[in-house]
């Protein structure tokens, strides 16, 4: 299969490559750039566990190509804290409960950015609504949505 | 739930919220999962199932998949070890040989240089079958002249049979007796990570097995067992497991064909379920159909019950005989008067995938009928269900009728918290609606072990502890963190004997080379085996540091304070202060020293009673127990079900982490509203055909409402300062609660999972002409 040269900013950081036409962005991540922490769970686009940020939008990583990400930029778990600080989200998310086995929790974290950016002061409903993409097995998504609404209040500032 | 949880340690101790210990690695990304792991040389593994539910394999024909470039091996069933594999009864190899017996069965193993090429290879082999009859349902299984899964069983893997007291005379002398048939459903587990190991053979030839369980120990066994390798020669290393709940344990079959396949070959293999391979391999919980015939007394007193299962196995025997058995006496322990009991389970074998254990472990199917039967009840007796409950609550010092001894038993305690919390008192007063959309409220109750002695008469945890030369603290155990929390419970016990931050503390992930021995996270056993362990842990370590200190600084122990990491004498003042590092190091270098090491064992005082005829005695050192109010608004129109709120109180003796406990709770009150409404696995002749997360509807964030969690301290006397389990009892009581409220809200009794809007619908239909009949009268 022909390799299509492509380059992208992950995380902040100009990545250059060649991937087969039909290579995933999730295996993209995972399996040449080492950034395990997108997880795959479903192959179809229903769990969310692989949801990365593509230009700042939600997009699962398991139903795109790398190709399709070529002069674009990518934000996975990784590229959220700043060296040891951590982002207000992840710092929620340890103290609300917002985690238990781990395995959703980089694309809930995606998809609670994406959120945020959107609506900076959500009402619980506008979180449940947003997380709809995000399955999670563990926390019956109280957790979830108690780390969202506390750190938007942090980011807010208020 | 409460926010004072804190990212740092410092202000942790027992019964704060406390976050997980691995939070930063798990919220940066960098816990590794076993499908994270790549090592050099690694092959791929996949497998190809039966498309059939019950045929003969006349031929399979390997050459074109193996003649692939990039595939290394292409392995069916005549190339695995002769010895049979299971958990007791030893019933398959670890690829079908001779026939198939579900759908989903591994049939063919390739490994291979990458993931597409290994599934390239699949599809060029080529297995002819010759299809067998059906057994389509554990009803056509158990009739005479069916067709056999397994033979020379009639299709019976194994029939329980208890009695106790005189229960005829007690139905004779009943005030009330009500009988109803209750159904339920599979359901699959559903954790986010779906089954992944990589395997190899270390130079000195041992196999190496790093893979997502909840045991390694029982794993190894299994491995070891099944390959036909002493134990010493396996090693289970425990990755970052991405959720479980009673999945991974022993019966997934991903960890066991890796494994074969690295030994077989030599080098390292990397097995990562698909979702629909996880769906066709995994074991879901048995479907149950339950008779429930019981008794009550003019006092609204529970005092005869006779149980009737009949429980699908599926296609092969694991651990569904012991959530049968569940199924049919755990819950008698929950009536406090009742002594008559007469109970008959049977399990048949049929074509449907095998079941076995996943989360509550037969506890939720028996509570969606006791439930379901206690609230008919209740009204035939005109009482209130809360009321009525509450009335056959076991309690504290009481002795069930099964034999089980409860220190300690919150179950009224936590009705009272979820009627007041629903704000019972007042809405059953209210005018019932009337409209197209009717509220209505449901309670149930449940009881879970915490611990269960069965496994060799020994049902103990060990923990070990040690002081690193920086003055830290490391733990080991043998049981499993999936995500529940349970090495931050271990942190904590062994922290605050030390008077040290839980940040101050690490907990090694489980290896069979290097932690001590553990049954594994299973049966709610964790937080009162392994935590009373690490307090002893704990209490052994502060001993040696204090008697090392005294000997130091030539004040008695008596006179020593030990804070902050640090021991110094209480009365004189200045005095030199000595650290957890400076004492670690000097009892290592010096004459006879040694590191400050030490392994602490607790083994309860319960009793073997699962595996005895009559199973009667005391299991576990505790039990746990739950209760779920549900208010429901259900749309007459559309059958629509919609939770308005819900409340769960678990009695966990004693919140050692209440983040943790609020999140179990919400977690497994989650699981039981999906199994209620939402999850159904859907079967043609045995067929899977819902095997994704598209089509297999779990719970998402819109579709549940808020839960509510509460928790109730018994404070059990066997707990480590007081702590019983808290992780699966909530599962238990959520369908029948919903069940319960559906009635309450529009007079449709469903007594078969799940709760659907055709159902409803039907339910309302048959109302509605029973009504318009002539001489209905309406009660």
């Amino acid at each position: 299969m022909s390799r299509i040269p492509i380059e992208v900013i992950v995380n902040g950081v100009a990545q250059r490559a060649e991937v087969p036409a039909r290579r995933l962005l999730a295996d993209f991540l995972r399996d040449d750039l080492f950034l395990t922490g997108t997880k795959r769970g479903c192959e179809t686009g229903v769990c969310g566990a692989c949801s990365v940020l593509l230009d700042g939008e939600v997009v699962k990583s398991c139903l795109s190509l790398a190709v399709q990400a070529d002069g674009h930029e990518v934000t996975t778990v990784e590229g959220l804290a700043a060296g040891e600080d951590l982002h207000p989200l992840q710092e929620a998310f340890a103290e609300h409960g917002g985690f238990q086995c781990g395995y959703c929790t980089p694309g809930m974290l995606m998809a609670a950015i994406a959120i945020l950016h959107e609506t900076p002061s959500p009402t619980e409903a506008e979180v449940r609504a947003g997380l709809s993409g995000n399955l999670c097995r563990c926390t019956g998504y109280v957790g979830i949505v108690e780390s969202i609404m506390a750190a938007a209040e942090k980011m807010r500032g208020t | 739930m409460t926010t004072e949880a804190r990212l740092d340690g410092a202000a942790s101790t027992i019964g704060r919220p406390t976050p997980p210990l691995n939070a930063r690695e798990k919220l940066t990304g960098r816990a590794l999962y076993a499908a994270d792991f790549k090592m050099p040389g690694m092959l791929h593994l996949k497998v190809l199932r039966s498309p059939h539910a019950h045929a003969r394999i006349v031929s399979v024909d390997t050459a074109a998949a193996r003649a692939l470039p990039g595939v290394h091996a292409v392995l069916c069933g005549e190339d695995t070890p002769d010895r049979l594999t299971g958990v007791h009864r030893k019933q398959h190899r670890i690829l079908a040989t001779s026939k198939v017996r579900f759908v989903g069965e591994e049939v063919v193993a390739v490994a291979a240089i990458d993931e597409e090429t290994a599934r390239d290879a699949l599809d060029l082999v080529r297995v002819a079958y010759e299809p067998l009859p059906l057994v389509r349902s554990m009803d056509e299984a158990l009739r005479p002249g069916a067709a056999e899964v397994h033979e020379n069983t009639g299709n019976l893997s194994i029939e329980y049979n208890v009695e106790r007291g005189d229960v005829d005379a007690a139905f004779a002398g009943a005030a009330l007796v009500h009988e109803a048939t209750y159904e339920t459903t599979p359901q699959y587990p559903g954790y986010l990570e779906p089954m992944a190991t990589v395997a190899w053979v270390d130079g000195d030839g041992r196999l190496v097995v790093r893979t997502s369980t909840q045991s390694v120990f029982l794993q190894r066994n299994r491995y070891a067992d099944a390959l036909g390798l002493p134990v010493s020669a396996v090693r289970v290393i425990q990755a970052t497991v991405g959720g479980a709940f009673g999945g991974k344990v022993v019966e997934e079959c991903n960890s066991l064909i890796c494994a074969w396949m690295a030994h077989r070959l030599g080098r390292p293999v990397s097995f990562v379920n698909s979702r629909l391979d996880d769906f066709l391999g995994a074991r879901s919980s048995p479907a149950e159909r339950i008779t429930l015939r019981m008794g009550v007394d003019a006092e609204g007193h529970i005092i005869a019950k006779e149980v009737r299962i009949l429980a699908d196995c599926g296609a092969y025997e694991g651990l569904a005989t012991h959530v049968l058995q569940v199924s049919l006496v755990r819950s008698d322990n929950m009536h406090r008067h009742l002594r008559n009991v007469r109970s008959n389970g049977r399990l048949a074998f049929t074509n449907h995938p095998p079941r076995g254990a996943v989360r509550g472990f037969g506890g939720p199917q028996a509570a969606f009928a006791l439930n379901s039967h206690m609230t008919e009840m209740a009204q035939a007796l005109g009482i209130d269900s809360v009321d009525f409950m509450k009335r056959n609550a076991v309690r504290a010092g009481d002795t069930s009728v099964h034999g089980f001894e409860l220190g300690s038993a919150g179950l009224a305690e936590c009705f009272d918290q979820v009627s007041e919390a629903i704000g019972w008192a007042a809405k059953r007063e209210r005018p019932r609606d009337r409209g197209t959309k009717r509220r209505g409220i449901g309670f149930a109750g449940a009881i879970h072990v915490s611990g269960n002695r069965e496994m060799g008469n020994w049902d103990g945890s060990i923990v070990t502890a040690r002081v690193t030369a920086d003055g830290r603290v490391t733990l080991s155990t043998g049981e499993s963190d999936m995500g529940q929390g349970a090495y931050t419970m271990l942190a904590q016990c062994c922290a605050s004997e030390l008077g040290i931050p839980v940040s101050r503390v690490t907990v090694l992930p489980t290896d069979t080379d290097l932690s001590p021995y553990g049954h594994g996270s299973i049966a709610s056993r964790v937080t009162i085996l392994a935590g009373n362990a690490a307090i002893r842990a704990g209490r052994a370590i502060r001993g040696r540091l204090l008697a090392l200190a005294s000997e130091v600084l030539g004040v008695p122990e008596g006179d020593l304070t030990i804070a902050g990491g640090e021991i110094y004498a209480t009365s004189t003042s200045p005095n030199r202060r000595l650290t957890f590092g400076e004492l670690s190091r000097l009892h290592l270098y010096r004459h006879g020293g040694e590191e400050l090491r030490v392994t602490a064992t607790y083994d309860p005082p319960t009793f073997l009673a699962m595996s005895r005829p009559d199973q009667y005695g005391n299991v576990a050192p505790g039990y746990s127990f739950a209760a779920q109010a549900v208010e429901v608004e259900v749309d007459t129109e559309t059958g629509q079900v919609e939770i308005l709120a819900t409340v769960v109180s678990d009695d966990c003796g004693r919140a050692l982490n209440p983040l943790a406990v609020h999140g179990q709770t919400c977690g497994a009150a989650a699981m039981g509203i999906g199994w209620a409404l939402y999850e159904e696995m859907k079967f043609e002749d045995c067929r899977l055909l819902n095997g994704n997360l598209a089509d297999y509807t779990m719970p998402t964030a819109g579709s549940l409402p808020h839960i509510r969690s509460e928790i109730v301290e018994s404070m059990e006397p066997n707990g480590p300062y007081g702590a019983k389990g808290a992780s699966e009892t909530a599962m238990l009581p959520g369908a029948a609660a919903i069940a319960n409220a559906v009635h309450d809200a529009v007079g449709v009794r469903i007594r078969e999972l799940p709760i659907t809007p055709e159902k409803i619908l039907a339910g309302l239909r048959a109302r509605a002409s029973a009504d318009a009949a002539p001489g209905a009268s309406h009660a």
